[in-house]
């Protein structure tokens, strides 16, 4: 998008004056440093520097990312001083002895100290911890070790010795496995029921009561004390209510019915109740089928859920829709507008000194900081469009702000105007680009000015308008600093769009991909744990936005290839 | 027009005409508006402030000892000298309601520090009697009113204050007992009729007073005035004749004068002094029209008060009534001329002429939006004043600020705390610096990297491999910003920390080890490295990957030999330079590579637009390849060149992401490598979706958005003129 001049042959096709033969001549006698030829090496190596950044960039995080699903062997280490260690082997770091207290050995060069993921946070304290691997006595993977994912305290590690129903001893030893599993499913069933239940009727209900709260308020402001029919819904509700509840609490009782056993890895046995287990596998048992399988799972799992545990843990569901419904929200705003934009700039305004400096005006608006549009969006969409809204059509909510207060519709108008500029260009240029021969054919059958436009100019003019458009939504897409001052936040109640009428909140706050990786990088509680995750959030939203690029790209690229064509 | 068009078509025509024409002039012009928005949102901070007089009331009964208002101005309240409370409708007059406070008459009222609605009653019977007076909004149906409320403290007992001789409230002599009330301990100060100060503390347990011994000071002169300090913890004791002690009374068995001086220069007489908001500082006037602030500095080499700032008048202060809830005050002269000022920002707000003596009351409202002046007449005199922003000015924002509590004046931004009674510092200039900072370390990084890399690009490279290079690094360009400032301070910044030596040796060993390559290259046969013309960047990759893993693999030994085993510590030994994580290496680095596709893309599309017949002439002159580069092409295209690096500088400086994970985000002004900094874009992240509406900071951060803004267009404004000459230097050619 930003170049200064563009060649009529596809990029790359000209061959350079410095390479291939025309170089080739050997080196001047007068000696290699004034040759150049180290400068020239250099340059080079500003090339490789860069190539290799991006390329590290990406490797970095797609190891990261990817590798956080496997599931990992889980250690089981004899340490010198006769403890024993249950975890994953997550980090091998070399340290100073000096800043590291507890070897006796000085000037022994580095040594090496291996991070364990103990989990077992509520038991054992910290999820991590460091060990030297020089006090490692020995190191063994049990196939019979297992891990707990759990809803609370994270990850739990350790051997079945028993399976409980309701504190009555079902199973032990090697049939235990066996029994958890189909108890587990049970479980998995009951969650997804109170889910479901929670999701269906519990938020319709509470939706319900909400609007019918602003009704009777709407009415008191307009004088009228009839409000016996809302009551009578707000009874219809409650009883709904109340039966949905007494059902979660059935379902919750029944959730809690069963328990396993986990001998911890200092020999404790530790009673954990099945509501908390979300999953249960033993890697060092798993054939590499079984890991890809589990896998594919925690992958699913990934993108299809919510988060757990102040987002450190479970899925991202809500985020990738958030930010997909802001993006598709712009891309509708800006689509129109900016193409008119363009269409006026190019087609309809009068060329002269003020349409040129409203050009560079707009092409600066593209360097203009993002956040500045952010500052923009709050101080005028939220506070100003909304709060007018508010007062105009709100009033029975105040003081509690719809509108006025950030929200997805104001994040997808603020990156509206953000990306604009990128849609002018790329049409403006679009636009440019078709031959003069073309338009005034077209008028010469006697086609009117409009009908030029929509039938010849903006058909062929697609594939820039599109370019603009994708890379409008791939900037969108990958932006987060003005959204934190208009609607983004950390964990969003609500999707923006469900079951209730009227189905689409453009008022509500929403999730983003890009910012969860700020949030959880940056201000969670337990980083360490979260870390994997945010790597992983991070290759998806990098994927997101270099396929938008690269579409982008190609369509330049064959959108260029076709003018050649148009133009000979 | 064509003649014969159906209506039809004439009529979309029209249409067509008409909606691109109003809609696309609309949005062009609407979003070259956003500016004006900003300046307009942002603009009120440096409007004047203004007084106008509202019309007089007055009061029957009593001398007037005390008055305030609710938080709105809807109920005001005056404590007369007989005890008793009346509450008055400030718009008419009407009274709503009174109360006897006191069974006797009262000798003066002081309000207990640090509150604004508790008044301590001192009675002609040598008593103290405690009140609050506090309002609530209630509604009747959608009707608001308020309601109005005295309480008495200390279940309304009386407190005892032996010895203190309570004179008729006349002249200074009010101010010989200073109250203070935190957490149900109360501190009273008083002078005794020996001259002496006596200190009592009351403590409210199970709603009895219990009362430790009282604690005696011996000051060297006589007494007029006290003022307890910061939390209790001082006191100040002043007279007439610009006599000041401060005492330290944290722990009150052990209370120690710590400083003693004069408030009055050039032996001028004290006229009045009051202690601002929080009581750090005190505004004392004296007889010459000079209005001087004095700041408690408290430090290792002990405290004292230290003159931060003066404010000249022609006529000496008579008044001063500082606001309760900012660093204002209004000061008002002998000739009746009130004069609005603002400690922080040194502002002469506006002036108003009164020709009024010295009122027996005086209070702001609670928000500073109206003063009361109750004269010893019975004239209840109120004032409408409009100043929302007395704490900004141009010049406070860039220059060196004298701040509460600090030695010296500083450049500073600390835009909030959880007191009530802080000090905001609004200072731009190392939000500026931190920006200019952050921008100077990742144009360094990336300036090289970036031309050198469009040169070869451009210039050298195989057409094959630059097909694959260029979208590259444009897809590099889109990659969001989040990503690279989550690996910098997540990844990058530990990586660094641990390895320091080893990061800046890279600075030298990559090219070093990349020119002995060169070398070794340069000796092997040409028949050999002729096929390999127009990789380099290809083969360049491998011996980087060496390089750096060859230094990171020997980091110990480096920096054993650099850096004496450490290379924090060497910095901080040797040169002075403090560590923190998260610093503008990093930053410098992170936003290098945010930058490097910008000005790469725009230089390389410069370069690699050089006509043709001038390379080729140049080369056919018979000059090397390397002379017509650097003779030719470079210097045709250097304005192109110059016009990237303007817009990649212009991308470094309103970078928010990358800034704000990948430094610790204080406001330092040193342009330490190892340190971090605040910009103004991250400072607006971070800040703006706390900050209240219109409030003083939140038209200072639109006011950063301006600055931002006004940057970055420059840049790019200077950027696409060069470009625009360059364009049409190439169409000459």
């Amino acid at each position: 998008m930003l170049s200064l001049t563009r060649t009529n042959s596809p990029s790359g096709e000209r061959t350079n004056p410095g390479d291939g033969g025309s170089k080739g001549t050997s080196p001047p006698r007068e000696g290699w440093w004034s040759s150049g030829a180290p400068w020239i090496w250099l340059n080079a190596m500003a090339v490789g520097i860069g190539i290799a950044a991006v390329a590290g960039l990406l490797g970095l995080i797609a190891t990261r990312g990817l590798a956080h699903f496997w599931p990992a062997d889980v250690a089981m280490l004899q340490v010198d001083d006769g403890t024993t260690l249950i975890g994953e082997l997550v980090d091998i770091e070399f340290t100073d002895p000096a800043s590291f207290e507890q070897t006796g050995q000085p000037d022994s060069g580095q040594i090496e100290r291996w991070l364990l993921k103990t989990g077992n946070r509520r038991v054992n304290g910290p999820d991590f911890r460091w060990v030297p691997t020089a006090s490692v006595v020995d190191r063994s993977f049990p196939s019979d070790v297992a891990v707990f994912e759990r809803t609370e305290w994270g990850n739990a590690y350790g051997r079945i010795s028993a399976v409980y129903e309701d504190d009555a001893l079902v199973a032990t030893g090697s049939p235990a496995w066996n029994e958890l599993q189909s108890r587990l499913e049970r479980v998995t069933e009951l969650r997804d029921e109170i889910a479901a239940t929670q999701a269906r009727t519990i938020d319709t209900v509470n939706y319900g009561l909400e609007r019918l709260r602003l009704e009777k308020r709407r009415r008191v402001l307009q004088g009228i004390n009839e409000a016996s029919d809302i009551e009578e819904q707000e009874r219809v509700l409650m009883a709904t209510y109340n039966e949905a509840e007494s059902r979660l609490r059935a379902l919750s009782e029944a959730m809690r019915r069963d328990a396993v056993e986990i001998v911890i890895m200092d020999g404790r046995s530790i009673r954990q109740p099945l509501s908390d287990v979300i999953r249960v596998w033993r890697p060092n048992a798993m054939t590499v089928g079984g890991k890809l399988l589990h896998y594919v799972r925690s992958l699913a799992v990934f993108l299809t859920g919510d988060p757990r545990e102040a987002n450190t843990e479970g899925g991202i569901f809500p985020a990738i829709f958030g930010t997909v419904m802001m993006v598709l929200l712009m891309a509708v705003i800006v689509s129109p507008l900016g193409v008119m934009a363009a269409i006026y700039l190019r087609e309809y305004a009068r060329q002269g000194p003020l349409v040129r400096l409203l050009r560079i005006a707009v092409n600066n608006l593209a360097g203009v900081p993002s956040i500045v549009y952010g500052v923009f969006g709050l101080g005028f969409f939220v506070y100003l469009v909304g709060g007018t809204i508010d007062d105009l059509f709100f009033r029975e909510a105040q003081p509690a702000p719809t509108f006025g207060t950030p929200g997805l519709i104001w994040a997808s108008l603020t990156l509206a105007l953000l990306t604009m500029p990128v849609v002018i260009v790329s049409t403006e240029e679009g636009l440019t680009r078709i031959p003069r021969a073309m338009r005034e054919s077209s008028l010469a059958l006697g086609a009117t000015k409009a009908e030029t436009l929509f039938r010849l100019v903006l058909p062929v003019a697609s594939p820039s308008i599109l370019t603009g458009i994708i890379l409008a939504v791939a900037r969108a897409a990958g932006e987060v600093a003005p959204l934190m001052l208009v609607g983004v936040v950390k964990l969003a109640p609500a999707l923006p769009v469900d079951l209730n009428p009227p189905f689409i909140h453009l008022e509500r706050k929403f999730m983003h991909l890009g910012f969860h990786i700020y949030d959880v990088g940056f201000q969670s509680p337990n980083v360490e744990a979260a870390r994997p995750l945010v790597y992983a959030t991070a290759l998806l939203l990098i994927v997101i936005v270099i396929v938008l690029n690269l579409a982008a790209i190609m369509l330049r690229n064959r959108l260029e290839n076709r003018y050649q064509v148009a133009e000979t | 027009m064509i003649q014969g068009l159906s209506w039809r078509r004439r009529a979309v025509e029209a249409l067509t005409a008409r909606v691109v024409g109003l809609g696309g002039g609309a949005i062009i012009v609407a979003i070259t508006l956003i500016f004006f928005y900003l300046v307009m949102v942002a603009a009120p901070i440096f409007r004047p402030a203004q007084i106008s007089e509202l019309d007089v009331l007055r009061l029957s009964g009593s001398q007037v000892l005390a008055a305030g208002s609710n938080d709105s101005f809807e109920s005001l309240y005056a404590i007369g000298a007989d005890g008793t409370i009346s509450f008055l409708n400030p718009d008419t007059g009407a009274l709503r309601g009174s109360e006897r406070l006191t069974p006797y008459p009262l000798a003066a009222v002081r309000l207990v520090f640090p509150s604004n609605d508790t008044f301590a009653l001192v009675g002609e019977d040598g008593t103290a009697t405690l009140v609050r007076v506090w309002f609530r909004r209630r509604f009747d149906g959608d009707v608001g009113y308020i309601e109005d409320h005295v309480d008495r403290l200390f279940g309304g007992e009386p407190l005892p204050l032996p010895a203190i001789p309570v004179e008729q409230a006349t002249g200074h002599h009010e101010n010989r007992f200073d109250f203070y009330l935190a957490e149900s301990v109360l501190k009273v100060a008083g002078v005794d009729a020996s001259g002496n100060i006596r200190i009592w503390q009351f403590d409210q347990l199970d709603d009895r007073l219990s009362q430790p011994p009282a604690v005696d000071l011996r000051p060297g002169g006589s007494i007029d005035r006290l003022d307890f300090g910061p939390r209790g913890d001082w006191l100040y004791a002043t007279n007439s004749s610009g006599a000041v002690a401060v005492y330290d009374i944290a722990v009150p068995d052990q209370a120690v004068e710590v400083y003693s001086g004069f408030l009055t220069r050039d032996g001028a007489e004290l006229s009045v002094m009051t202690p601002l908001l929080g009581r750090y500082s005190l505004m004392a006037a004296d007889n010459n029209g000079r209005l001087t602030q004095w700041i408690l500095r408290r430090g290792p080499e002990g405290a004292g008060l230290v003159a931060a700032r003066d404010f000249e008048f022609a006529d000496p202060i008579a008044a001063i009534v500082a606001e309760p809830r900012r660093k204002g005050m209004m000061a008002l002269d002998s000739r009746g001329e009130m004069h609005l000022l603002h400690s922080t920002s040194e502002r002469y707000l506006a002036s108003f002429p009164t020709g009024l003596s010295t009122p027996a009351a005086a209070a702001f409202s609670p928000r500073s939006d109206r003063l009361l002046l109750a004269m010893p007449n019975g004239d209840l005199r109120r004032y409408a004043v409009t100043n929302h922003h007395p704490e900004i000015s141009w010049a406070a924002l860039w220059h060196k600020i004298w701040y509460e509590g600090y030695p010296e004046p500083v450049h500073s931004w600390q835009s909030s705390s959880a007191d009530n009674d802080f000090e905001p510092k609004f200072s731009f200039s190392p939000l500026l610096f931190g920006t200019l900072k952050a921008a100077f370390y990742a144009m360094l990084f990336a300036t090289p990297i970036a031309v050198m890399g469009a040169i070869y690009t451009a210039y050298f490279m195989a057409p094959r491999m630059r097909r694959w290079v260029k979208p590259g690094i444009e897809v590099m360009a889109a990659m969001p910003t989040v990503i690279l400032g989550f690996l910098a301070g997540l990844w990058f910044a530990p990586l660094v920390e641990q390895n320091l030596s080893a990061v800046l040796s890279l600075f030298v060993a990559v090219p070093l080890c990349m020119l002995g390559f060169a070398w070794f290259w340069h000796l092997l046969p040409r028949r050999v490295t002729q096929p390999f013309d127009g990789w380099f960047a290809a083969i360049s990759i491998p011996v980087l990957v060496v390089t750096t893993w060859l230094v990171f693999a020997y980091d110990n030994g480096l920096e054993r030999l650099l850096f004496d085993g450490d290379a924090q510590a060497w910095f901080l030994a040797a040169l002075g330079l403090d560590y923190d994580q998260r610093n503008a290496l990093v930053v410098g680095i992170a936003m290098g590579l945010a930058v490097i596709p910008v000005v790469f893309a725009i230089s390389e599309d410069a370069i690699h637009g050089v006509p043709r017949h001038l390379t080729t002439g140049s080369l056919a002159l018979g000059a090397t390849n390397w002379q017509t580069l650097t003779r030719v092409v470079i210097l045709t295209a250097s304005p192109g060149i110059f016009s990237a690096l303007m817009i990649g500088l212009g991308r470094a400086v309103g970078e928010t992401m990358i800034v704000l994970m990948a430094t610790g985000n204080t406001p330092l002004m040193d342009f330490n490598l190892f340190e971090g900094m605040r910009t103004f874009a991250a400072n607006i992240a971070v800040e703006l979706p706390e900050s209240e509406v219109d409030s003083s900071h939140y038209r200072l951060l639109f006011l950063a958005a301006v600055v931002l803004f006004v940057l970055t267009f420059c840049f790019n404004t200077g950027a696409e003129l060069v470009r625009q000459r360059l364009r049409s230097r190439y169409g000459n050619l």
